[in-house]
C-alpha cells in the first residue's frame, strides 16, 4: 500500500475522525480526503502528474498537509519548504529538483521568486477547496520505488542534498511505528517537528494508518517552554515525538514535571541528538509512559530504537540508541572493514527497505549506506552512539555542515575570512560565524543573516557572528576553532579594521 | 495596574531587546521595524520563544497561541502591532 491511501482508507472508515487538530487549526478526514482531491485535479491541470516533484511551501497547517495528500494522489513527490524558508532558497529548490510546480499558502504565494525554473507552475494554496460537487476521487496507483517525498538537507560542498524517500521507505517506518506503538484511532500525536524534519513522518503518518489525530505544534512555538507544556496537557497528547531539545526546554524551563503527568501520554519518542541522560530520569520519574530513543539519520529515516528500561537509568552516559529496526540490517563497520564485535567500535552501516532512493541529481544508493556515525557495540549485540567521524554537526537535532555555513559566509564579498564554530551543548548550543571583514566593507550582523538566509536552510543561519580583526592559527596555520570557541563565553569586544 | 504603553514604547522595546539578545548589540544599527526577522534567522523556533518570554515577563502581555504565527512574528511592526490589539482587547 502507498504512502497516500492511508488518508484515503481512514477517510472511507471515519470521514467525521479529526485527522488534524490543534493552534493551526482543524480537519475532518473527510474534509481532508475531498479537499486533497480537488486540489490534486487543480495540480493536475498545471501540469502536474505521476514522477513529478512539487514544493509545498507554508506554515505547519491543515492547508499543507491537503497539499502534500494532493502531490502524492497524484504519483507525484511533495518537496516540503517552511514558512521562514525565504523566497530565494525555496526558488534554489525548485530549480535543484526540477519542480513541475510550487505550491505557497498565504503571503507566500505574492512572494514567489521570479526564477522557478522553465515551466514550473504557481499553486496558490489559499484557493477555496470546499466549493462545488464531490469531486472524482484521484488515487493514482504508484510503485513501491516511486517517490514519496525529497527533504533537503545539508551538504558539506555549499549545495543542498534533496534525499529521495520512496513509498517503500516511508510505508516500512510507518508500519513499524504502528505496530510498535500500537497505534489506535484515540491516539492523539503531537507533531513537533518541522515537514522539512523526517521526525515528522511519523507524526503525520502514523496517525494516518490508524485514523488517529495529528497536533502541528507552529514552527514558532516550538521551543515555547510554557506553551509546549500546556499544549501536551490541553491537546491531550498521548504520543510525543521530538528532538530532546524540546523536552529539556520543557522540563528545565516549562516546568513539565511540576504537575503529574497526564494519563492520556503513553509514549514519549525521542530522536536527532542524545537525551543527556539525567533528564531521562528525571522523564522516567514523571511519567509511566514508554520512553523510546530512535535513532537514523534522514537517509535511513529511523533504523534503530531503544526503549528506556529502569536498568538504564544507572548509566552515566546517554541510552543505547538499541537495534535494527524496521525490517533494517545495521552492522558497525570497524576501520578494517570487518564488522565489529561488542566492545569495538565501528561506523554504523545501514541496509533494508527504510534506506533511500538516493540523493536527487546523484546516482542511486547502491548497497548498504554508511551513515559517519560511529557506535560501540554492547555485550548484547545493540549500539552506543559515540560520534561523528567528520566534521558534521547537530544543533538541536539539525545536521549542520561547518563547511557548508563557511562556503556560504565567504561568498559574500565584505568577507575576507570566515569560520563557524559551534559552542554549548544541548538547548545551549549555538552556531557562532567570526567573521573578518574585507577592507572597507560595511556589512553588519543582519546583512550577513540576510545572506545567509539566501542560501542556507534556517537552521543552519548562524545564531551570532561576531567580526574580528583576524582569526586565531594553530602552530601549522589552520583556524584555531577551539581558541575561537573559548572566546565564546567570555565578553570579546568586537573588533572591526578601520 | 500600570498605564499600559504605547504602541511607540513597545516598538521601541522590542527593537533594543532584539538587538541586545539577538544581534550581538548591533554595531551597524541595521535593524528597522520591517526587517524580516524570521526570513533572515533573526528570530528562530529557539530565540522566538526566549521573545515570548521577554513579552510575557517584562512587557506583561501573554501571546495567544493562535497569534503566534510567521505573519506576526514576521517584524518588529507586526509584532508591536499584534501585542497592541492583544492589549486593547484586554482592557476593553
Amino acid at each position: 500500500m502507498s504512502l497516500h491511501e492511508l488518508v484515503i482508507a481512514a477517510a472511507r472508515r471515519d470521514p467525521e475522525a479529526l485527522a488534524v487538530d490543534g493552534p493551526a487549526g482543524r480537519l475532518r478526514y473527510g474534509e481532508l480526503d475531498r479537499q486533497a482531491d480537488v486540489l490534486a485535479h487543480r495540480l493536475a491541470a498545471a501540469g502536474v502528474g505521476p514522477g513529478d516533484r512539487v514544493i509545498v511551501w507554508g506554515g505547519k497547517t491543515p492547508a499543507i498537509i491537503v497539499a502534500m495528500q494532493a502531490v502524492l494522489r497524484l504519483g507525484a513527490a511533495y518537496v516540503p519548504a517552511n514558512a521562514n524558508t525565504p523566497p530565494g532558497r525555496t526558488a534554489l529548490m525548485a530549480r535543484n529538483c526540477a519542480a513541475r510546480a510550487v505550491c505557497a499558502a498565504g503571503d507566500l504565494f505574492g512572494r514567489l521568486a521570479d526564477d522557478l525554473g522553465p515551466g514550473t507552475a504557481r499553486v496558490n494554496l489559499d484557493e477555496p477547496l470546499d466549493a462545488g460537487d464531490p469531486p472524482e476521487p484521484v488515487d493514482h496507483p504508484v510503485a513501491p520505488d516511486d517517490l514519496a517525498y525529497v527533504l533537503y538537507t545539508s551538504g558539506s560542498t555549499g549545495t543542498p542534498k534533496g534525499v529521495c524517500i520512496t513509498h517503500r521507505n516511508a510505508r516500512a517506518f510507518v508500519d513499524w511505528t504502528v505496530a510498535e506503538l500500537a497505534a489506535t484511532p484515540a491516539d492523539r500525536f503531537a507533531n513537533h517537528a518541522s515537514f522539512t524534519f523526517d521526525l515528522s513522518v511519523l507524526d503525520l503518518y502514523a496517525a494516518f494508518a490508524v485514523g488517529a489525530t495529528v497536533c502541528p505544534i507552529p514552527a514558532e512555538l516550538a521551543y515555547a517552554p510554557h506553551e509546549l507544556v500546556a499544549l501536551l496537557h490541553d491537546e491531550r497528547i498521548t504520543v510525543w515525538y521530538s528532538v530532546p531539545s524540546a523536552l529539556v526546554l520543557m522540563m528545565r524551563d516549562g516546568g513539565l514535571l511540576n504537575t503529574p503527568a497526564p494519563d492520556h501520554l503513553r509514549a514519549v519518542l525521542f530522536a536527532g541528538e542524545p537525551m543527556p541522560i539525567a533528564y531521562v530520569r528525571k522523564l522516567a520519574a514523571w511519567t509511566r509512559a514508554r520512553l523510546l530513543n530512535l535513532y537514523g539519520p534522514t537517509e535511513t529515516n529511523v533504523c534503530t530504537f531503544h526503549e528506556v528500561v529502569p536498568g538504564d537509568l544507572r548509566r552515566d552516559r546517554p541510552v543505547p540508541i538499541g537495534r535494527a529496526t524496521c525490517g533494517d540490517k545495521v552492522w558497525a563497520a570497524r576501520i578494517d572493514g570487518a564488522v565489529a564485535g561488542p566492545g569495538e567500535e565501528g561506523e554504523l552501516m545501514v541496509d533494508g527497505p527504510t534506506v533511500m532512493h538516493g540523493y536527487w541529481g546523484r546516482p542511486p544508493q547502491r548497497g548498504s549506506y554508511p551513515t559517519g556515525d560511529v557506535v560501540r557495540v554492547l555485550a548484547d549485540g545493540s549500539f552506543d552512539y559515540v560520534g561523528r567521524n567528520d566534521h558534521m554537526v547537530k544543533v538541536r537535532g539539525y545536521r549542520v555542515e561547518l563547511g557548508e555555513v563557511e562556503t556560504v559566509l565567504g561568498s559574500h564579498p565584505d568577507v575576507a575570512q570566515v569560520a563557524v564554530v559551534t559552542a554549548g551543548e544541548g538547548l545551549d548550543q549555538r552556531l557562532i560565524a567570526f567573521v573578518v571583514p574585507a577592507p572597507g566593507s560595511t556589512a553588519g550582523v543582519i546583512a550577513l543573516k540576510a545572506h545567509s538566509s539566501r542560501r542556507l536552510a534556517p537552521y543552519m543561519i548562524p545564531d551570532e557572528v561576531h567580526f574580528r580583526a583576524e582569526l586565531p592559527r594553530t602552530a601549522n596555520g589552520k583556524v584555531d576553532r577551539s581558541a575561537l570557541v573559548g572566546t565564546t563565553n567570555s565578553q570579546v569586544p568586537e573588533e572591526r579594521t578601520p | 495596574m500600570t498605564q499600559p504603553l504605547s504602541q511607540e514604547q513597545v516598538t521601541a522595546n522590542l527593537i533594543a531587546f532584539v538587538r541586545e539578545r539577538f544581534l550581538s548589540g548591533d554595531p551597524q544599527g541595521e535593524l528597522t521595524e520591517t526587517t524580516p526577522l524570521l526570513e533572515w534567522g533573526i528570530l528562530n523556533s529557539l530565540n522566538t520563544a526566549t521573545l515570548i518570554g521577554y513579552v510575557r515577563e517584562e512587557l506583561g502581555t501573554a501571546i495567544p497561541l493562535s497569534k503566534v504565527t510567521a505573519t506576526t512574528f514576521r517584524d518588529v511592526r507586526s509584532i508591536s502591532a499584534m501585542l497592541y490589539e492583544a492589549g486593547e482587547a484586554a482592557s476593553a
